[in-house]
């Protein structure tokens, strides 16, 4: 089955840093369609600059990204456009846009017509708002929101570019329990389209419960990568987040509960 | 939504020129010396039929020069309000307004040095002043953009340049004007505080034409404005080339501005009041925004004109100060009310 799917991204012994002191190094993998990948690791471990690098905003220093076997570096920003969307942990707008219209500009790479959008594109807008359960805020101002609304309707513009790739920077930050199983939920029935999704989070469980693979980030290496069971382990996760948990595994998923603090030197 | 926001536009599109076209009348009827309002189209069909006033006709003659000016009034009007709309999408503040860059200083700068100095050193003799005041504008406009862009091209650089160069050159400007002849001061002064009492029926033509052109390209950008709303790393998200759109932007914006400077003088609040105005009326994608600001713009600034004109006639006062008395609480409310939202 594997053989049959495509590889979407390939990120070959990336470097990055700035002035001199290294964020990334030597970053390798591979993320394939229909997969859903979840990216952990502890504040600073360099999560967010992974993604920067794979939607083209940042430059490697050193190695290569494939996106879906073309050099990212080569491609416009159009072009990357058309393949890959953001969703964005936190996000300001202050010029009284309406969530319809928000969301319509995941539209935008694919625009067509010089002034309205067509038919078809308000079409995917409407699917996609209801689909995140924000249809009935489409008129409120964005910047009204809560900011877990905001975060659905992040997702749902985010849809509607009908991207190949995902990447979502914490999207469970300010959603409810609901709202977090129910996200998560979405974006799996989006990889069945052949969808390649990248995560990345502090919910250990959220991911855990419903990541295909899971790649751990400390000091800017990935010191593990594989099904949840095999990474996230209690010693792994103590030697990263320098906290003892207890793994329970109740059949269906894993969970790391936080037992305390390790000190240090102890 | 689509058919929504068409109605919506139309809708705007409808009153305001209905507005403009009842402004206009009035315009052209009212002044030092009224007209019937019945008596003003029938002149006018006269004029519009013969090309041209008939000098000799007194009436005809007056609602010519009125006719003129309100066409100038229109264009600096829609001018500033899409300056302002855009500038504000572009440095991501809504508090900014076209003059942001420095170009008032600028233009103010160079048309101080023209007139003080009587200098017909550019060909074309009667544009002098209005020629200096745009080299002035755009130099300001190109300082400010290196200041910023050297210093991190974030909207909070573009800002404090724009302050930084522009109370530099004012000081300039001050002193300039210190130092010179009584006579020559009202001739500066006319540019510190925008008039359109000496406008010719050829700078009219300049400006309504040029705002009329560079608006229609900034229209046909808005769907990257409501883009470049969501800020630069975003806009990117989404396939627009930020820089490269910026800079044409920018520059589009600062021509735009200088020739209303330039022609006019500072008309300051016009930039910064009409874009809100527009925005709490049809929200804020450009593509019905654009189309708003530029009638709210041209009816805001006639009736101005119209006030300034007949408030305490045969006198008239300044049309930068009118639109400064009305822009100044209004702006003060609106960093009242919303000024916590909006931080640089």
């Amino acid at each position: 089955m594997a053989s049959e799917t495509q590889i979407s991204l390939t990120i070959e012994g990336i470097r990055f840093g700035y002035n001199g002191s290294d964020i990334l190094e030597n970053v390798e993998f591979e993320a394939r369609s229909g997969e859903l990948i979840g990216l952990i690791g502890p504040n600073g471990s360099g999560k967010s600059t992974l993604l920067r690098l794979m939607n083209g905003i940042l430059r490697p220093k050193a190695g290569t990204i494939l996106m879906e076997g073309r050099d990212l570096n080569k491609m416009k920003v159009d072009e990357i456009a058309r393949v890959c969307a953001n969703v964005p942990t936190e996000f300001n707008e202050d010029f009284n846009l309406s969530v319809q219209e928000l969301v319509s500009l995941g539209r935008y790479p694919f625009a067509k017509g010089l002034w309205w959008d067509s038919t078809e594109d308000e079409g995917l807008v409407e699917a996609a708002m209801r689909k995140y359960g924000v249809h009935h805020l489409k008129d409120r101002r964005f910047s009204e929101l809560s900011s877990g609304e905001g975060q659905r309707v992040l997702l749902a513009k985010a849809m509607v570019q009908c991207p190949r790739i995902m990447l979502v920077d914490e999207p469970s930050a300010h959603l409810d329990l609901r709202y977090k199983l129910e996200v998560m939920e979405h974006l799996r029935e989006m990889l069945s389209g052949n969808v390649t999704i990248v995560i990345a989070s502090h919910d250990l469980n959220l991911l855990a419960k419903y990541c295909d693979k899971v790649m751990i980030l400390s000091k800017g290496k990935i010191v593990g990568m594989g099904t949840p069971r095999e990474v996230i382990t209690a010693e792994m996760v103590e030697a990263v987040y320098g906290v003892e948990v207890a793994i329970i595994d109740d059949g269906d998923g894993i969970f790391a509960i936080p037992r305390r603090t390790r000190r240090k030197g102890t | 939504m689509v058919s929504r926001a068409k109605a919506k536009l139309l809708m705007v599109l409808a009153i305001g020129l209905l507005s403009l076209f009842v402004l206009l009348v009035v315009s052209w009827s009212l002044g030092a010396v009224d007209i019937p309002f019945s008596d003003t189209l029938g002149y006018l069909l006269n004029i519009i039929s013969n090309f041209g006033p008939d000098m000799s006709v007194p009436q005809e003659r007056i609602i010519w020069d009125r006719v003129v000016r309100s066409v100038a009034v229109i264009g600096v009007g829609i001018g500033l309000s899409v300056s302002g709309v855009v500038m504000q999408a572009l440095i991501r503040n809504p508090l900014v307004d076209p003059y942001v860059t420095g170009i008032s200083s600028g233009a103010a700068l160079g048309a101080t040095l023209s007139l003080l100095a009587g200098v017909a050193i550019i060909p074309l003799a009667g544009f002098a002043t209005p020629m200096a005041a745009f080299v002035g504008a755009i130099g300001a406009f190109l300082l400010t953009m290196a200041l910023a862009e050297t210093s991190g091209g974030r909207s909070v650089n573009y800002v404090l340049s724009g302050i930084i160069i522009g109370i530099a050159i004012s000081s300039f400007t001050t002193l300039l004007i210190v130092f010179s002849e009584n006579h020559r001061l009202r001739g500066a002064l006319f540019w510190l505080y925008g008039s359109f009492s000496y406008i010719t029926w050829v700078e009219s033509l300049i400006i309504i034409l040029t705002v009329l052109v560079l608006s229609l390209v900034l229209l046909l950008f808005a769907r990257e404005l409501n883009v470049i709303l969501l800020g630069d790393e975003h806009a990117r998200h989404l396939g627009l080339n930020v820089k490269g759109f910026k800079t044409i932007s920018i520059l589009i914006v600062s021509v735009l501005t200088a020739v209303s400077v330039a022609f006019c003088g500072i008309i300051g609040f016009l930039g910064l009041i009409v874009p809100h105005s527009a925005r709490m009326l049809v929200g804020g994608d450009h593509r019905l925004l654009i189309p708003a600001s530029m009638m709210v713009g041209a009816n805001v600034l006639l009736l101005a004109d119209i006030v300034a004109r007949i408030a305490l006639r045969p006198v008239e006062l300044p049309i930068g100060a009118i639109i400064s008395m009305v822009g100044a609480p209004f702006f003060i409310y609106l960093m009242y009310k919303r000024g916590k939202e909006y931080g640089v």
